[in-house]
C-alpha cells in the first residue's frame, strides 16, 4: 500500500508546514521575535518577560485562530463539495457565510445595550448559515442536480442581497457599527483569547465529526442509484453533512467574519494531490486550510506592519480575507472555465 | 433452506408519480441462475430491477428477499444480500479502482467503520475475479469502458451479496468488451453460485448467456422460459414490432434470433 504511505508522508508534510507557519506567525509583528525565542516563550521557558507577554498574550490567540478557522473552512468546503457534487461549493460561495453574518448583524443590532451576546453568537450565525445555504441550494438546483454556473450566479445574487441587508441593518443602528465592522470584513486582526474560547468548542465538535463522515461522504460521491444500492439513505446523509459544514462555517465566521476562498482552494488542492477518496480529501483539506490561512495572514500582517508610533493601533491592518481573495479569485475563474467547458 | 428463492416479486405494482409502470407482476428467481429481462423501451425492465432492490417502493404486492418481506430489512441489510449495478453509474474524477471497490464494503461496516481484514479480503478477491488487480491503483476515468464496467462489477462483488442485478451492463461497450463482461458474469454465476438478473437489449446475448429469458411489454411479463422457446418470430413481431429469423448457433446449439427489419418495407 504505497499510496497509504505517501498519504501519511503528505499529511506529515502539511502538518510540519502548518507548524512552521505557526511559529513564524508568532514571531511576526511590530517587533520581530526569532523562532527559537518564540518556542522558548511558548514552552514558558523564556526569561524575557516581553517575549512571554507578546507571544503568549498578544499573538498566540490570533495564530491559534488562524489554525482553527483555516481548518474549519477547509473541511467545511470539502463537505459542501461532496453534498453539492460541485467543485465550486464553499461556505463563501453558497450563502452560508453571508447568511451567518446577516443573522449575526441582525442579532447584534437587536440586542444592542443588552449584555454582550458572547456564546450565543455562533448559534445565531449557524441559523443564518443554514438558511443562507438552503436558499442557495434550492435556487440553484434543477431536479436535484446543481448546475455549477447556476450555483455561482445564485450565490453572487444572494450574497449581494445579504450584503446590502447587512449594510442597511448596520446603518440603522449606528452605535454598533464599529465593533461589527472590525469583524465583518474577514479578518484576524486584534483577536484575543476570548475569541479562541468562542471558536474552540465548535472546532472540537465539528472537526472530528467532519472527518468521521468520510465513508458516507464517499458513497454520496457516487451517482444516486449506486449510493442507495449500497444502503445509504441519501437525503438524511446529505442533510447531516450539510449541517456539519454549516456548523464548521458558523464557528469560523463567528470569530473571523466572512473569509472566502479557503474553503474553495483547500479541497481543490487536496483533490489534485490525493484524488477523490474522502478518507484522504477531508483531512488533507483541513490541513491545507490551516496552511493557507496562516500563510495569508502572515502576508496580511507583514504588509500592515507600522513603525511603533504610540498613537497607532494594532487593530488597523490588512484583512486576511483580502489577501486570500487575490489568490482565490483567479482559481475560481479557472475552475469555472473548466466546469462549463 | 436452499429451496427458498433469493428473490420473488408477488403481485407487484410500482411506478413513478402518477404513472404506473409495473402492473401486478409475478416473478421468482432460482438460486444460481442467470435470467435476462428483455423488452421494448419503457416496458418496465429497469423498474423490475429497482423494485427487486427496494430502490423503488412498491404500490401494492410484496417483494420477498430470502422469503422475507423486503420492507422488514434495513437499507444496508438489503445491500448485503442484493447488489445492483445501475445503467449509468458515475464516480468522482480521480477515484481509483480500489477505492471504488472498497465502497462495496459499506453495507458491512458501521457508518464510520473501517474496511477491516475480512473486507480487505473481499476487495482483493473481487479485484482478482474481475482481472483488475493490476489496475487497482489507477483512476477509474483513465480506464477503457470495458475495464470501468468490470470495476463496477467488482464493487458489486465486494459487497458479498448472493444476488446481482445488472441494468444494461453492456450498453456502451464495443462488442469485444460486451463479451468480456458477459463471460465474467457467467463465470461468477458458475463459480460462486450467484443469482444474476440482467436487463439486456441485445437478444443474441440474452439467448447466449441466460438460462431463462423474461420478455416484458407494458409492465407485464408476456413470455418467460428458456431462450429457444421464448424468442420466436411470432414474439418478435408482436412485442418488438420487427420481423425476425431464428437460427441455431452451430457452436453452442443455442438459438439465435436475428431481427431483419420492421417488416414494413
Amino acid at each position: 500500500m504505497t499510496s497509504a504511505r505517501s498519504f501519511a508522508a503528505l499529511t506529515l508534510l502539511a502538518g510540519v508546514a502548518a507548524a512552521a507557519l505557526f511559529i513564524l506567525h508568532l514571531g511576526l509583528g511590530t517587533v520581530w521575535i526569532p523562532p527559537d525565542r518564540v518556542i522558548l516563550a511558548l514552552a514558558d521557558r523564556s526569561t524575557d518577560p516581553t517575549d512571554l507577554s507578546i507571544v503568549r498574550e498578544l499573538r498566540l490567540p490570533r495564530a491559534i485562530l488562524g489554525l482553527l478557522v483555516g481548518c474549519m473552512l477547509g473541511l467545511s468546503g470539502a463537505l459542501l463539495q461532496v453534498v453539492m457534487r460541485n467543485r465550486l461549493a464553499e461556505p463563501g460561495l453558497t450563502g452560508v457565510s453571508t447568511g451567518g453574518i446577516l443573522a449575526a448583524v441582525l442579532f447584534l443590532a437587536g440586542t444592542w445595550g443588552l449584555p454582550p451576546p458572547g456564546r450565543f453568537l455562533p448559534f445565531v450565525v449557524l441559523l443564518g448559515a443554514l438558511a443562507g445555504g438552503i436558499l442557495v441550494l434550492f435556487a440553484s438546483s434543477t431536479r436535484g442536480r446543481i448546475d455549477p454556473l447556476r450555483l455561482v450566479l445564485t450565490a453572487v445574487i444572494v450574497n449581494a442581497i445579504f450584503g446590502s441587508l447587512t449594510s442597511i441593518v448596520m446603518l440603522r443602528s449606528q452605535q454598533a457599527l464599529g465593533s461589527i465592522l472590525s469583524w465583518l470584513i474577514g479578518s484576524l486582526n486584534g483577536r484575543v483569547w476570548d475569541d479562541v474560547w468562542l471558536a474552540l468548542p465548535w472546532a472540537a465538535v465539528g472537526i472530528p465529526a467532519g472527518l468521521l463522515a468520510a465513508r458516507p461522504a464517499n458513497v454520496l460521491q457516487l451517482d444516486d442509484e449506486s449510493g442507495r444500492a449500497l444502503g445509504l439513505p441519501l437525503q438524511p446523509a446529505r442533510i447531516a453533512l450539510f449541517g456539519l459544514a454549516a456548523v464548521l462555517a458558523a464557528g469560523a465566521v463567528s470569530v473571523a467574519g466572512a473569509i472566502a476562498f479557503v474553503g474553495l482552494m483547500a479541497p481543490n488542492a487536496a483533490r489534485a494531490i490525493v484524488g477523490a477518496d474522502a478518507r484522504r480529501v477531508l483531512p488533507l483539506s483541513a490541513l491545507i486550510g490551516c496552511v493557507l490561512l496562516l500563510a495569508a495572514d502572515l502576508v496580511a500582517q507583514s504588509l500592515s506592519i507600522k513603525p511603533p508610533i504610540p498613537s497607532s493601533s494594532y487593530r488597523v491592518g490588512l484583512p486576511v480575507g483580502a489577501v486570500l481573495a487575490v489568490f482565490g479569485a483567479p482559481l475560481l475563474i479557472i475552475l469555472i472555465r473548466r466546469s462549463i467547458r | 433452506m436452499n429451496d427458498v428463492e433469493p428473490l420473488r416479486l408477488a403481485q407487484v405494482s410500482a411506478g413513478y408519480g402518477q404513472r404506473m409502470v409495473l402492473d401486478g407482476l409475478d416473478m421468482g428467481l432460482r438460486q444460481g441462475t442467470i435470467t435476462a429481462i428483455v423488452g421494448p423501451n419503457g416496458s418496465g425492465k429497469s423498474t423490475v430491477i429497482r423494485a427487486m432492490a427496494r430502490l423503488l417502493p412498491t404500490r401494492s404486492g410484496v417483494v420477498l428477499l430470502d422469503g422475507r418481506d423486503i420492507r422488514s430489512f434495513g437499507s444496508r441489510g438489503i445491500a448485503r444480500l442484493v447488489s445492483v449495478l445501475p445503467q449509468s453509474p458515475s464516480s468522482p474524477p480521480g477515484l481509483t479502482v480500489r477505492e471504488l471497490v472498497e465502497l462495496g464494503r459499506f453495507p458491512h461496516t458501521g457508518l464510520f467503520g473501517r474496511v477491516g481484514v475480512e473486507g480487505a479480503r473481499a476487495v482483493e478477491s473481487a479485484l482478482t475475479l474481475t482481472g483488475l488487480s493490476d489496475f487497482a491503483e489507477r483512476p477509474l476515468d483513465e480506464l477503457s469502458g470495458g475495464e470501468r464496467q468490470r470495476a463496477w462489477i467488482a464493487l458489486a462483488l465486494a459487497q458479498g451479496a448472493g444476488t446481482l442485478l445488472l441494468d444494461e451492463p453492456t450498453t456502451f461497450l464495443d462488442v469485444r468488451h460486451q463479451f468480456e463482461v458477459l463471460d465474467l458474469i457467467a463465470s461468477l454465476c458458475a463459480s460462486r453460485g450467484m443469482t444474476v438478473v440482467m436487463v439486456l437489449h441485445d437478444l443474441v446475448h440474452a439467448a447466449n448467456y441466460a438460462g431463462r429469458v423474461v420478455v416484458m411489454d407494458s409492465g407485464r411479463i408476456v413470455a418467460d422460459g428458456a431462450p429457444s422457446t421464448v424468442l420466436t418470430a411470432e414474439l418478435m413481431r408482436t412485442v418488438f414490432g420487427v420481423a425476425a429469423k431464428i437460427f441455431t448457433n452451430p457452436e453452442s446449439g443455442r438459438s439465435i434470433c436475428l431481427p431483419i427489419g420492421t417488416g414494413r418495407s
